[in-house]
């Protein structure tokens, strides 16, 4: 094929062939960037030349801004192989891999056949099964693999589209030939992740990237959701991602898909069937759902019809499909054509089924399933691939195998030869191919040829199967072009498809169509995602709570308290920690008989010891913990604002002879992490009702510590005197309003005033729940119902006891000593009534019932048999 | 024989249930030498959705939504069946059992490709090294199918205990092969996985078992108890049933209600539901014989 520049390289005379001087590409294997006669491929010489013009500092901040933005943005994977399903960042090698339009538009045709082959092949073996009637295939292939669905045969799925969207992964073989190493139609990940790298490559190569008509991704992912949303019987449809949640793999990509497309990421969970309908649970209600976009395994997807054992999924999912009431893309069971074992047949089915001959290969394969090809693999074990053909999917038993020939012993490998004797069906054997290399950029310094794979992905449009014109390509960071016996490598690569014209700029964002499902966005609140916001804001306010309370106490040790701060005794001290719960009773005594310095050490053990259960350590986990449950309902930078927050833990370390200075520096930088992200929150976040419920906890989590901290502050002794109204005040952050208010030394009653029932005061208990009962009273109406519900009356009810109080008579002491008993009562029911409106609200809007299964029957009892 | 039987089954939760799902395979599938004149399935309280349909494998299948709060929901199976006992199999004229994996496996013509599908492991039954060794005792080369099924279900009656409790859905065959204890559904699960192990197509059926009370006693309503045992297929002579919890081939006091792979895909009831709290089941079969035929 011809390709033709479309004009010179950039005005620097860089000479590109200096940049490949020590490339070395391994003779024999195909290399994308260098031709066998040793010069560069034309579609790389534009991008060569723009990377050489620059230097060697520009490079080294594009990889510098690239790692920080993969970091920030908490670009994160699960690696198939690791056991504990530890997150990882997600490695990018920035030098893109470049194809060119010719070449792209020849691929693009195979691979466009090839996704309506495999949607043609699940449309038959779920509907008719000619090709088992007719010998096209064999019945092993279908029945022996798990992924079979029974209960989805016959369901009809709309337009006869299976498969919404696909992925390949493909490879170039010696002779510069294009091969499928594999099909990936379930629910194929990584286009999350391929949009990711394309972000950060443009943003941190814009040289490279502004100077070629690279193709763009956006408009693919755009005509994929405008076919999907049509196939909704609504006008203004709902489509959610299913996801496994967020302690699953990829989570960030289930959500990251989802805010990109517009559409809610939910889980099972989240979802229920009524009257054979789909229907999300939101805080407004239940919501009718048209479309999923799963992301969860098929066979997970409906315990009551496939595995019984799952509890992600929805009873009664498989049901409300069948009666056409919800699309689910991919289909359940599309991830019957993944299997490996169907390599072989592939070109026999193109023929049956589509009436032409398959365009790209897949790697030659064997199946054992059939003598011949079961012959070949045993005589050639000991330089094949082998693997079983099929995951086992079984409840009880073990897992998949690979069985790589040339590095098998030779008990094993005559073992393996046994089974495959006995049950070739469940086996498969694979040539090992060579795979060709592309330049990788690892060390920052030179380009080196690593040997490459590249996932495509298809989507379903309106004018049938569409590649996004690009892809992930991964990379082995040695030159061995037999990477692909073991798992992927981690290191990936954005693929730039060159356009011989202009490319069109779009955005993701620019339909009318998304508009309308933007606006709703705010509205299909899930109730979990309620719940979780909610807990997110109560765990930011106790964070607040507990550094404005530790810096304060800090301060007081330190003896460093400013003029007006009059200290506090030891006992106060230490008792406002036992009453926060960041120090038990039996520590707390031990601290103070042993004076200030014991007192001193506790504090700093509380501050600085991440191992201590209720340190700040723990506090600032908590709030990271929720935060990551709602992260794709927060803005990037309330994220980010998030993340450097927990990570200040890191940072510091329990040493002997801390000093004050280090703990101030670590509380105000604290401060200034949550003033942010109340800036945020109050400044950024839409007034929606996650809003609402983020800001309900926030201010329930504030009457709750402010009246905890006024009752030990204020019922017994004489706080008037012994520094307790200055310490309360400043926790409370009032006292400059106090100061300017009453320009004299705080008075009980004043304080009280100011804290508990001025309802002008932002800090007071009285807005706090004046703002929940707006709230409140917002999402009551939302549900169309006319009578006061339960936590509208409990909340009217705090701000009466409140209102009605008479502070002067709440202040004063009665018999001399002795605790002031009524202002106790009022901020113990104060406090109880916060904990009850807590229960309240989630009782009325989250929902927290179980899934559970019964089934029968059970053979328990010896019910012995008559012969 | 004609019989007539019930099977209830009442669920009792501790807190109310908003929604509950339920997949029922109670209606009993037409078999050959096997008549039901009349199934009724009633539920209480009434579904809200109810849909009858077949499932896969051609069995009865009863999908039951219901939508007011409940806090017991029974369910109440009855039917009738007519039962022709099979004439006596020539066991050892059966075709070798290596032929009729062979015949399995290459899976020429509708009724080879229906049998094939019973070949492979499926969620509750996995085959694996122990299953094929242990197979293997009752098929030596070249023995008849029939006979060595026959065979592999007296060593299961001989060798293995019948014990309630020890075991539950999820044991694994190789642990009923190691503890040589279990109840009916093992003995099934664990046959079949030594047929397939040998490529022998094999399937679990669900069903029931007249059961006779003790000598000079009146049998108990509801003491009966729902059973399972397996199937073996053979190309000239079907598929042919044996029950290696009693050792015997079934005539007509076995009453198939469905088949399946394994016990999942024909569980008589499958529930999920959101709350409800702890749970209680009452069971209650009862197989009365009302008349000679």
């Amino acid at each position: 094929m011809s390709v033709t520049v479309a004009t010179a390289p950039p005005e620097s005379p860089v000479d590109i062939a200096s940049l490949v001087a020590g490339y070395g590409a391994a003779p024999g294997t195909y290399d994308e960037l260098i031709a066998p006669d040793n010069s560069i491929r034309p579609q790389w010489r534009r991008v060569l030349g723009a990377f050489g013009a620059m230097s060697a500092a520009d490079r080294t901040q594009a990889r510098e801004t690239a790692r920080r933005l993969l970091q920030e943005n908490g670009v994160t994977y699960v690696a198939q192989e690791d056991v504990e399903r530890r997150s990882r960042p997600w490695q990018l090698d920035l030098f893109p891999l470049i194809i060119s339009q010719a070449e792209w538009r020849a691929l693009e045709v195979g691979l466009i056949q090839r996704a309506r082959l495999l949607n043609a092949i699940l449309g038959d073996l779920y509907g008719p099964q000619r090709l088992l009637k007719e010998g096209a295939l064999p019945p092993a292939l279908v029945f022996g693999n798990p992924e079979f669905l029974r209960a989805c045969h016959g369901l009809a799925v709309p337009n006869d589209v299976h498969l919404h969207f696909l992925a390949f992964d493909l490879g170039r073989l010696e002779g510069g030939q294009w091969v499928i190493l594999g099909d990936r139609t379930h629910a194929p990940s990584g286009a999350g992740y391929a949009l990711e790298n394309r972000i950060v490559a443009s943003r941190c190569l814009p040289d490279l990237f502004g100077l070629d008509n690279v193709q763009r991704l956006a408009g693919f992912f755009r005509a994929f959701s405008e076919n999907f949303l049509q196939l909704a019987r609504r006008d203004e449809p709902l489509a959610v991602v299913l996801s496994p949640g967020p302690t699953k793999a990829n989570y960030f990509e289930h959500a990251y898909l989802a805010r990109y497309l517009g559409y809610p990421v939910v889980e099972g969970f989240d979802l229920t069937v009524r009257d054979d309908r789909l229907y999300l649970k939101t805080v407004e209600g239940l919501k009718p759902v048209d479309l999923v976009l799963r992301r969860l395994e098929s066979e997970l997807c409906d315990p009551l019809e496939l595995r019984t054992d799952s509890f992600y999924g929805v009873p009664g999912l498989v049901q409300a499909a069948r009666e056409g009431q919800v699309a689910i893309a991919n289909a359940l069971g599309s991830g019957l054509v993944e299997n490996e074992a169907l390599v072989s047949f592939m070109p026999d089915l193109c023929r049956f089924l589509l009436g032409e001959d398959l365009r790209i290969p897949g790697i030659p394969t064997w199946w054992c399933g059939r003598l011949a090809a079961r012959n070949h693999v045993l005589a050639s074990l000991e330089r094949m691939v082998v693997r079983k053909a099929f995951t086992p999917r079984s409840i009880t038993g073990p897992a998949q195998d690979t069985f790589v020939g040339p590095l098998l012993a030779q008990a094993d490998r005559e073992k393996l030869a046994l089974h495959i004797m006995r049950q070739g069906y469940a086996y498969i054997g694979q040539d090992v191919v060579s795979l060709s290399t592309t330049p990788v950029w690892r060390d920052g310094n030179g380009l080196r040829p690593g040997a490459m794979t590249i996932r495509v992905y298809l989507a379903a449009t309106a004018d049938g199967y569409r590649v996004m014109p690009g892809g992930m390509a991964r990379v082995a960071t040695s030159t061995d072009a037999r990477g692909h016996w073991h798992e992927p490598t981690d290191l990936s690569k954005d693929t730039w498809v060159l356009s011989d014209g202009p490319v069109e700029h779009r955005s993701m964002f620019t339909q009318g169509h998304h508009a309308v499902r933007l606006r709703r966005g705010g509205r299909d609140l899930p109730s979990r995602s309620a719940d979780n916001l909610f807990w997110f804001g109560r765990y930011a306010e106790r964070c607040e709570g507990a550094v404005r309370l530790m810096r304060s106490l800090v301060t007081r040790l330190a003896g460093e308290a400013t003029p007006s701060a009059r200290p506090v005794t030891l006992d106060r001290l230490v008792s406002l920690l036992v009453m926060q719960e960041h120090l038990s009773q039996r520590r707390a005594k031990r601290a103070i008989d042993g004076g200030i310095r014991a007192v001193e050490s506790e504090m700093w053990t509380i501050l600085f010891d991440p191992e201590i259960s209720d340190g700040l350590a723990r506090i600032l986990s908590n709030v990271r913990r929720t935060a990551e449950l709602v992260r794709e309902l927060l803005s990037a930078d309330t994220w980010q604002i998030i993340k450097e927050m927990s990570e200040v833990s890191d940072t510091w370390k329990l040493t002997p002879g801390q000093e004050v200075g280090d703990a101030l520096h670590l509380l105000n930088r604290l401060i200034q992490h949550l003033a942010a992200l109340n800036g945020m929150v109050m400044e950024n976040m839409t007034r929606g009702y996650g809003w609402r419920f983020l800001d309900m906890g926030r201010r329930l989590e504030r009457v709750r510590h402010a009246t905890k901290l006024a009752r030990d502050l204020t019922v017994r002794g004489d706080p008037e005197s012994d520094g307790a109204l200055d310490l309360l005040l400043e926790l409370a952050d009032s006292s400059m309003t106090y100061r300017t208010r009453y320009r004299a030394a705080p008075v009980l009653a004043a304080v009280l005033d100011l804290l508990l029932a001025d309802e002008s005061n932002p800090r007071s208990t009285m807005f706090q729940l004046g703002a929940i009962e707006d709230h409140l009273s917002t999402l009551h109406q939302a549900q169309g119902e006319e009578v006061l519900s339960p936590a509208q009356r409990a909340i009217i009810g705090l701000r009466a006891d409140v209102r009605l109080a008479d502070m002067m008579q709440l202040s004063d002491p009665g018999a001399k000593g002795s605790a002031r008993v009524n202002l106790e009562r009022l901020l113990r029911r104060t406090e109880k009534g916060c904990f009850d409106l807590s229960d309240l609200i989630g009782s009325t809007y989250f929902s927290h019932s179980t899934l559970q299964r019964v089934f029968g029957p059970h053979w328990t009892e010896a019910a012995e048999a008559a012969a | 024989m004609i019989y007539n039987v019930s099977h209830r089954t009442a669920f009792e939760y501790e807190q109310s249930v908003l929604v509950s799902h339920h997949l029922l395979h109670l209606s009993p599938r037409p078999v050959p030498r096997q008549n039901v004149p009349q199934a009724s399935i009633a539920i209480e309280p009434a579904p809200t959705v109810r849909t009858e349909g077949l499932d896969f494998f051609g069995n009865p299948v009863t999908h039951v939504a219901v939508q007011v709060p409940h806090q017991t929901l029974v369910v109440n199976a009855q039917f009738r069946a007519e039962i022709l006992a099979p004439e006596p199999l020539p066991l050892a004229r059966s075709r070798p059992w290596e032929e009729v994996a062979e015949t399995a496996a290459l899976a020429r013509g509708n009724e080879a490709v229906e049998a094939s599908q019973y070949v492979f492991d499926s969620p509750y039954v996995a085959t694996g090294d122990e299953t094929y060794e242990f197979g293997r005792r009752c098929f030596p080369p070249g023995r008849p199918v029939l006979d060595g099924a026959m065979d592999l279900t007296e060593v299961i009656f001989r060798e293995f205990k019948y014990q309630g409790g020890v075991t539950d859905v999820s044991t694994p065959v190789t642990e009923v092969l190691a503890t040589r204890r279990g109840v009916c559904q093992d003995f099934a699960h664990l046959q079949i996985a030594c047929l397939r192990s040998l490529g022998v197509p094999a399937r679990y059926i669900s069903g029931y078992l007249l059961t006779h009370a003790p000598e000079g006693k009146e049998k108990l309503v509801g003491s009966d108890a729902t059973h399972a045992w397996v199937s073996v297929w053979c190309p000239d002579l079907g598929w042919v049933d044996f029950d290696p919890t009693n050792r015997v081939i079934p005539k007509d006091e076995h009453i198939t209600l469905a088949w399946g792979r394994d016990y999942g895909d024909v569980s008589p009831i499958n529930g999920f539901m959101f709350g409800g709290g702890s749970h209680k089941i009452v069971v209650g079969v009862d197989v009365r014989s009302v008349a000679w035929s």
